[in-house]
């Protein structure tokens, strides 16, 4: 907040949704009711210019959809999506080329995000050839090299005629990132980038996106299940649960001192490699399992697994996601009485 | 340096290819073919195959149903070669007004199974007269033919004993066996040679015995005029055994068919599978990657196209259009294209979700570009193999319009030469000959691409099999 320049919002997400229409049964047909997978039910919030923004949440929470509304690979069932201050809900065919060309994304399975067929210079050159940046083909194999080296996949040369399957998993998810870095994007959109990735070289290539989107003054929205590398990678964590967010903060704040029930149970839930304790599977003060998101709870949508839930909770609207002080925000009605 | 890389990459994909056996099977079955189809002048023996197939007087002095020559080696009975004879002795008279012209050819008879036909031939011009005898070893002389010809001013002679001597023959039986005996043949369905070249016993007709030796053959004629002529004389003796593949029943040279027929096997194969699948691929992705109610449309399209029967409208068109061997692939592209489309949009449906398309689709790709670079190369494994599999596909199918009198009168093509065989029973008068080289071509050739398809995507996919 002091700094101007962090003030400046890139990405600002108003109540975005995304609703997946669901098969119905003849008489629901009838009746015209319609059913909904709502994977993303009003998400809302800004990410800041050279802001490495976590987003949290367990696997089916529509986090994932949220990156692919960011990324225009699905259409918003409703809400806003405003980059540099221009609306990028809808855009048409050539704007979406523009935006494509300065929001770039990583995905989580760096080998089934290359086609097996191409080798490495040809993964990143398309990306040149599509946005029609170099003359020629030997200026766009420079640019290649100049990427690769920027990943540090030294030396360049060596790495562009191989295929995919012939680099192992950090070197893919390297050659991934420098496709995403070639065009000079402003935002980058990295989807568990490293899940499928040894934990002994998960380190290394979070150190390295880090490094790059310094070096790059890139933003990032970095999407994971993983509460550890959030942790020690992000600028500031949003918790998702069931298309919504439950809790967002710094990293420190949110997880030395996560105010929301649900926050609390995930990382009480992370392992930690501490010996005597190997052995020991931790208690979850959460039960039961994430409710189906066609149907989900009316009032607070987490009360059916929340251990304070009170009468307050089952009833009426979701609550609202208030600040705490200290950018520290949370849904809960209770969180006050839970401190 | 453009043009090193491609010799480099072809250079690596032939070191790849050489370990891969059945490719290199299939590749030496495609280049036989392809020799055939370059050196076809040099190997058939009848060069003129192509346009006369249907002609039934260009055949009509080879054997008829004879199996090929080489079957004399796995017999102790050996069947007569065909041969012509075209050394006679000749010698003229001149008495009166009468020319008389009489041409000897000898003929070394030393197989078990006797020559179908012997055949005379000559120019000539006027209306001479032609005395045929036959001498046997055992000193019997038949009077095989004994005609003016009316020749005009120039023509062939060409007197077949086979149709012109069944009565001579019948009079040499009917001397030699008892009438009981005479009775239980068919004075029109005789074989004449059978009995000239036998041992004249009284079991001629049950037991015939080959009489091996020298015949002499002497053709006399007699010509009143001066005008009358002959010249050139010379007999033709279609042998019990024929060529490399034998004859058919239309005395057809099958080796010259079959050889001939490869350059139309492989353009109809080649060019309906290449078109055809190249249609369905195309069009199951875009289907595919189209979805929505683009899918659904493309897809009842399709349907209208796979429950249309092809065979109806070729007959039409056969009424309306002379039948036509281009019409015809120009037809089996137009609806063999379905095909492969319901397995493509399948596969592609699958591909479509793959998250490198996504990757593609997030860095702005088009669709075409996604289409053509991305999903389409994935199918080329797919689309090798189905070509492989259309090409014997389409052969048949034009077989089988052959067979209803629809196909391309004016060329030969395996499909036609076995309809032809299964028109005239050849299966069942066990005539293998005429249908196990065209079926087995067929059959070979279809190999031969599904072997380089499989060895192509052998090496160029090893990451994609399960794909």
């Amino acid at each position: 907040m002091q700094n101007d320049k962090k003030r400046d919002v890139i990405f600002k997400i108003e109540n975005l949704q995304k609703w997946f229409p669901v098969k119905r049964t003849m008489s629901e047909v009838f009746s015209g009711e319609k059913r909904f997978v709502k994977a993303v039910d009003g998400v809302s919030f800004d990410i800041m210019r050279g802001e490495i923004f976590g987003l949290v949440g367990e696997s089916g929470c529509g986090k994932t959809t949220t990156g692919k509304l960011i990324m225009k690979l699905l259409d918003p069932t409703g809400g806003k999506i405003i980059f540099n201050g221009k609306d990028s809900t809808h855009l048409d065919k050539n704007d979406l080329k523009d935006y494509r060309e300065r929001v770039q994304m990583i995905f989580q399975d760096p080998y089934a995000s290359m086609n097996p067929r191409f080798r490495i210079k040809d993964v990143l050159e398309e990306v040149l050839i599509i946005h029609k940046k170099g003359n020629d083909k030997k200026e766009r194999l420079e640019m290649v090299e100049k990427a690769l080296s920027e990943v540090r996949l030294q030396p360049p040369h060596e790495y562009m005629e191989r295929f995919p399957h012939m680099l192992s998993g950090g070197q893919r998810q390297r050659a991934a990132t420098a496709r995403s870095l070639i065009l000079n994007p402003l935002m980058i959109v990295a989807d568990e980038p490293v899940s499928m990735i040894d934990l002994s070289t998960r380190a290394e290539i979070l150190h390295m996106m880090k490094t790059v989107q310094r070096e790059l003054g890139l933003t990032y929205l970095y999407i994971t299940h993983d509460l550890s590398t959030a942790r020690y990678f992000t600028d500031k964590i949003a918790v998702m649960y069931l298309g919504k967010i439950v809790e967002m903060g710094t990293p420190d704040e949110v997880i030395d001192n996560p105010l929301h029930p649900y926050t609390q149970a995930l990382i009480s839930a992370v392992c930690e490699p501490i010996a005597g304790k190997v052995n020991r599977i931790k208690e979850v003060p959460i039960k039961g399992e994430v409710p189906n998101a066609t149907d989900i709870p009316e009032g607070c949508r987490f009360h059916t697994r929340c251990p304070y839930t009170g009468e307050v909770c089952e009833k009426g609207e979701d609550p609202l996601i208030q600040d705490d002080g200290g950018e520290h925000f949370v849904a809960c009605f209770k969180y006050k009485n839970l401190k | 340096m453009k043009l090193s890389n491609i010799k480099d990459s072809i250079k690596n994909f032939w070191k790849e290819f050489r370990q891969v056996k059945s490719g290199i099977i299939g590749l030496i079955l495609f280049l036989i073919f392809l020799f055939a189809v370059v050196f076809e002048p040099l190997i058939i023996s009848f060069k003129e195959t192509n346009n006369v197939w249907r002609d039934i007087t260009y055949w009509e002095d080879l054997p008829r149903n004879v199996p090929p020559a080489w079957t004399n080696l796995f017999t102790s009975r050996k069947s007569a070669e065909s041969m012509e004879i075209d050394d006679p002795e000749i010698t003229e008279q001149q008495n009166g007004n009468l020319r008389i012209l009489t041409s000897e050819f000898t003929y070394d008879y030393q197989s078990y199974n006797p020559p179908q036909d012997i055949i005379f031939r000559a120019d000539g011009t006027g209306s001479p007269m032609i005395i045929i005898e036959i001498v046997r070893p055992d000193d019997e002389k038949i009077t095989l033919f004994q005609k003016p010809v009316n020749l005009g001013s120039g023509n062939d002679v060409r007197v077949s004993m086979d149709s012109n001597s069944k009565d001579a023959v019948y009079n040499f039986l009917s001397k030699k066996v008892p009438r009981s005996e005479l009775q239980k043949i068919n004075k029109n369905l005789l074989a004449p040679t059978d009995y000239l070249f036998s041992v004249a016993s009284e079991d001629f007709i049950k037991n015939r015995e080959p009489l091996n030796g020298i015949y002499k053959i002497k053709v006399t004629s007699i010509m009143q005029n001066e005008d009358a002529n002959i010249s050139d004389p010379y007999i033709v003796l279609p042998g019990s055994v024929y060529g490399l593949l034998g004859t058919d029943s239309y005395k057809r040279d099958l080796w010259s068919g079959v050889v001939a027929g490869v350059k139309w096997a492989l353009l109809i194969g080649l060019l309906t599978a290449v078109v055809s699948v190249s249609i369905g691929v195309l069009y199951g992705v875009i289907s595919a990657y189209l979805g929505g109610w683009k899918d659904s449309l493309m897809m009842r399209i399709f349907e209208v196209f796979v429950s249309t029967p092809l065979l109806p409208v070729l007959i039409v068109l056969a009424a309306v259009f002379k039948p036509s061997i281009w019409t015809l692939i120009f037809m089996m592209c137009a609806f063999f294209w379905t095909g492969s489309v319901k397995t493509v949009r399948s596969m592609a449906l699958q591909i479509k979700e793959e998250t490198f398309i996504e990757a593609s689709k997030a860095a702005g790709a088009s669709n075409l570009r996604i289409i053509f670079k991305h999903m389409v190369p994935l199918l080329i494994p797919y689309s090798f193999a189905s070509m492989a599999l259309f090409i014997p596909g389409a052969i048949v199918y034009e077989a089988s319009i052959s067979l209803l009198g629809l196909g391309d009168a004016t060329i030969v093509t395996w499909g036609q030469i076995l309809s032809d065989a299964y028109n005239s029973g050849a299966i069942l008068s066990g005539i293998w000959w005429w249908v196990v080289p065209p079926g087995l071509c067929i059959a070979l050739m279809g190999m031969a691409f599904a072997f380089i398809g499989f060895a192509a995507d052998k090496i160029l996919h090893p990451k994609l099999r399960t794909r």
